[in-house]
């Protein structure tokens, strides 16, 4: 079966992390129908304006690079395909997870407690909202441009369509017109952290029509029983399971709303916005890094599977010192990889490539045990990289239990912090997960392996750092830091342990292709 | 009626079979037995969410007839009962099931009638739906613990136990060391106990429903 993926129909955040492309800034905006023509009209006239899945270089023209300055993209909620016209018949064909929206999926996702939907942002509290575009740009003021060039479309519609306000920002309001994203800048450098200081963003699947370096297999697809260092260790998941209309890792083409032209080329996006209690986070690390032989840094890594600052998986460089010596050369090469820009040296291409691969060409085979990164660490839990069949050649192929369950992240961080020490503000990170099921992929990940621990044999331990940990008095979340059983040293066992990340908002949409948003906008979807 | 109770699934699946050809079924039942068919039995014993999966075959004259005044039934096929608990959602399981043992699943309902092989997945859904038998009681006599935690707990309980005939009188220091090689020995044992994670909004309902009711009752 063909892997070749048209372009040109599909949404360029399927396939681009803006964030990687040098796109450090954000806004999120949400919207609702009030009329149905207003709404298609207003779809019409935001299509131009649709960034593609195109590749920049490959449409660049005498070697102008092809990049534009921002990007848009649009999507729907389930009520928003409703008001936009499409008939009951197809609308009954979308998945019920969709259909349901993510506030009424609260009990499967665990957002109970402080993550509970009555202390999301106040955009989350009425009725739904209908529509999701988002602009990425190279700095605030592209951004501000392209946001005026949409608030222009908007006015258009007669109050026919509505922005919905009521986004929490960073000075204590409550009713902010759009949600701001940004790198995390430090000095006024970029910086590729996350607020609780890791490095974020460095593993993400690849597949078969994922534009960019094909060397990114390494680490990003499915693993073979070759060795990972190696492409022979990997192979491109299937577009299946990122892109409707296309074979998935089940080898037929995923469940798909009606009619086919609908969902072809499009996919399901989950979008959440997810508070982090940076005081709890650096206060639990001083306290209970003090009891462990290794320290905050060590506790750290435990917790997220790599080192803070450099990314450095830790079941590949067990000590702070080897993560730091590689973290050395890896800023070192990406430096110069930056000074020679826009046209670097093949050498300086390669040195920085091999560093890069590192942080993802590897697996768990000769840290079973998990002395080295727990099973239960952040990144373990969410891409086990074959370690569910124990080491042993069990399956049909190691990675049969992940393959079906990978997500593409997107996103970015949002607000700053102004405290080190304190849970308050508004800070933390826009997540945003682009799947072909939300139910099979999402949803599967953040109750099986982020809030529980059967899979790992752990029973209900949850993932440290994301986990929905009890925030009662008597509460808080546990984890047994394993060690080399060969050694004479006790496991570490880490209790009390705090939520660390908190829901405030979020809802499941609908992204579709080019083609189907001229059929939504012309109001002629027609599943007979 | 529900097939869950607790961390645990109940599932029945009875399908037919052309009753001349269940002794490709039974050869291969006798065959993973062997130590050669051992690889097919590894992928299905590292499947860790199951509590157990067994297959009966029954053919049409084993059916029962417990009395002369049962009316005789005329009954075409054998049929192959499968039964197994596991943790996790249906989904959980079928899938699992078609990504890890597709081949061997396939031998195991080899020549079933209408069996669609276990790969692609949705035609092997709707097999597995249109024969399963639901479920109206299903008691579980520890809700809270999956089947790795009755292993893990198993382990835990026995190394404990060896350790207190050895150990419970020695002094404080050799008690620490020893104490603290036990855990290490055990770490892969230990683990919180929980109740799980709410794997289907329609279950649930059926739980608070259910559980209203009977304290609506006891009042």
């Amino acid at each position: 079966m063909s892997t070749h993926i048209d372009l040109n129909d599909i949404q360029g955040n399927i396939v681009k992390g803006y964030g990687h492309f040098g796109y450090p800034k954000a806004r999120y905006i949400f919207y609702r129908i009030k009329e149905c023509k207003a709404g298609r009209q207003f779809v019409q006239d935001i299509n131009p304006l649709i960034t593609t899945g195109v590749a920049w270089e490959m449409t660049a023209q005498s070697g102008e690079n092809s990049a534009p300055t921002a990007t848009t993209n649009i999507s729907f909620t389930y009520q928003g395909l409703k008001m936009l016209g499409v008939s009951r018949l197809s609308l009954q064909s979308f998945p019920e997870d969709f259909a349901m929206g993510m506030k009424e999926r609260k009990d499967i996702l665990g957002d109970d407690q402080t993550s509970s939907p009555q202390h999301w942002d106040q955009i989350w509290q009425g009725e739904a909202v209908h529509i999701w575009i988002s602009i990425n740009g190279k700095s605030e003021d592209v951004v501000e441009k392209r946001y005026q060039a949409i608030c222009d479309i908007l006015a258009n519609t007669n109050q026919g369509v509505e922005q919905v306000l009521g986004h929490t920002g960073d000075q204590g309001e409550t009713n902010l017109p759009y949600q701001s994203a940004s790198v995390i800048y430090k000095n006024g450098k970029p910086q590729a952290t996350e607020h609780f200081g890791y490095r974020d963003g460095i593993s993400d699947p690849y597949f078969s029509a994922a534009s960019g370096n094909p060397d990114r297999v390494i680490g990003g697809g499915k693993p073979t029983r070759g060795n990972p260092a190696t492409k022979e260790g990997w192979e491109p998941l299937e577009n299946g399971e990122f892109i409707l209309g296309h074979r998935d890792e089940a080898f037929e083409t995923p469940k798909a709303p009606q009619p086919p032209l609908l969902a072809f080329n499009g996919t399901f996006m989950v979008y959440r916005k997810l508070h982090e209690n940076v005081g709890s986070f650096n206060k639990y690390m001083n306290e209970e890094g003090k009891k462990l032989e290794g320290g905050k840094e060590l506790l750290a890594a435990k917790f997220s599977g790599r080192w803070r600052d450099s990314g450095a998986p830790l079941t590949q460089f067990p000590t702070e010192e080897e993560a730091k010596a590689f973290g050395d050369k890896l800023s070192a090469a990406e430096k110069k990889l930056y000074m020679e820009q826009p046209n670097p040296s093949a050498p300086t291409v390669a040195a920085y490539t091999k560093l890069r691969q590192q942080l993802v060409a590897f697996n768990y085979d000769h840290d079973l045990d998990g002395s080295r990164c727990p099973m239960g660490a952040h990144v373990r839990r969410i891409n086990p990289r074959g370690a569910l069949e124990d080491g042993k050649t069990a399956f049909n192929t190691p990675g049969a239990l992940v393959n079906r369950r990978r997500i593409l992240r997107r996103g970015l961080p949002y607000g700053e912090v102004k405290d080190e020490s304190s849970n308050d503000g508004n800070h933390g990170i826009i997540f945003m997960v682009i799947n072909a099921s939300i139910s099979r992929q999402f949803e599967f990940v953040q109750q099986q392996w982020i809030n529980y621990g059967n899979d790992f044999k752990l029973a209900n331990e949850k993932d440290p750092l994301l986990g929905n940990h009890n925030c009662q008095a008597d509460g808080g979340g546990k984890m047994i830091l394993p060690n080399d059983p060969k050694g004479d040293k006790p496991p570490h066992f880490c209790a009390g342990i705090p939520r660390f990340v908190e829901t405030r908002g979020g809802d499941y949409f609908f992204v579709p292709s080019l083609t189907a948003l001229h059929m939504l906008a012309e109001g002629i979807v027609d599943p007979t | 009626m529900s097939n869950i109770a607790g961390k645990s699934y109940a599932m029945n699946v009875v399908t037919p079979a052309k009753w001349y050809l269940t002794w490709l079924n039974k050869l291969f039942f006798g065959f993973v037995q062997l130590p050669g068919g051992a690889a097919y039995l590894k992928g299905l014993l590292t499947l860790s969410l199951i509590h157990y999966a067994r297959w009966a075959i029954v053919s049409p004259k084993q059916f029962p007839h417990l009395d002369p005044s049962q009316p005789k039934e005329t009954i075409k096929y054998s049929y192959m009962f499968f039964f197994s608990n596991f943790n996790g959602s249906w989904a959980q399981y079928v899938d699992s099931f078609h990504t890890a043992i597709p081949g061997g699943l396939d031998l195991f309902w080899t020549k079933n009638v209408k069996y669609p092989k276990s790969v692609p997945l949705q035609p092997f859904h709707a097999y597995i739906t249109y024969n399963q038998v639901w479920t109206n009681h299903y008691y579980n006599a520890y809700p809270l613990a999956s089947s790795n935690d009755v292993k893990n707990a198993q382990h835990l309980s026995g190394k404990l136990r060896a350790f207190n005939d050895v150990h419970s009188n020695d002094d404080p220091q050799d008690f620490q060391q020893a104490y603290n090689a036990l855990l290490l020995e055990v770490q892969g044992a230990i683990s919180i106990m929980e109740p799980t994670p709410i794997i289907s909004l329609s279950a649930q309902a059926v739980e608070e429903r259910l559980s209203h009711e009977s304290e609506v009752n006891s009042a």
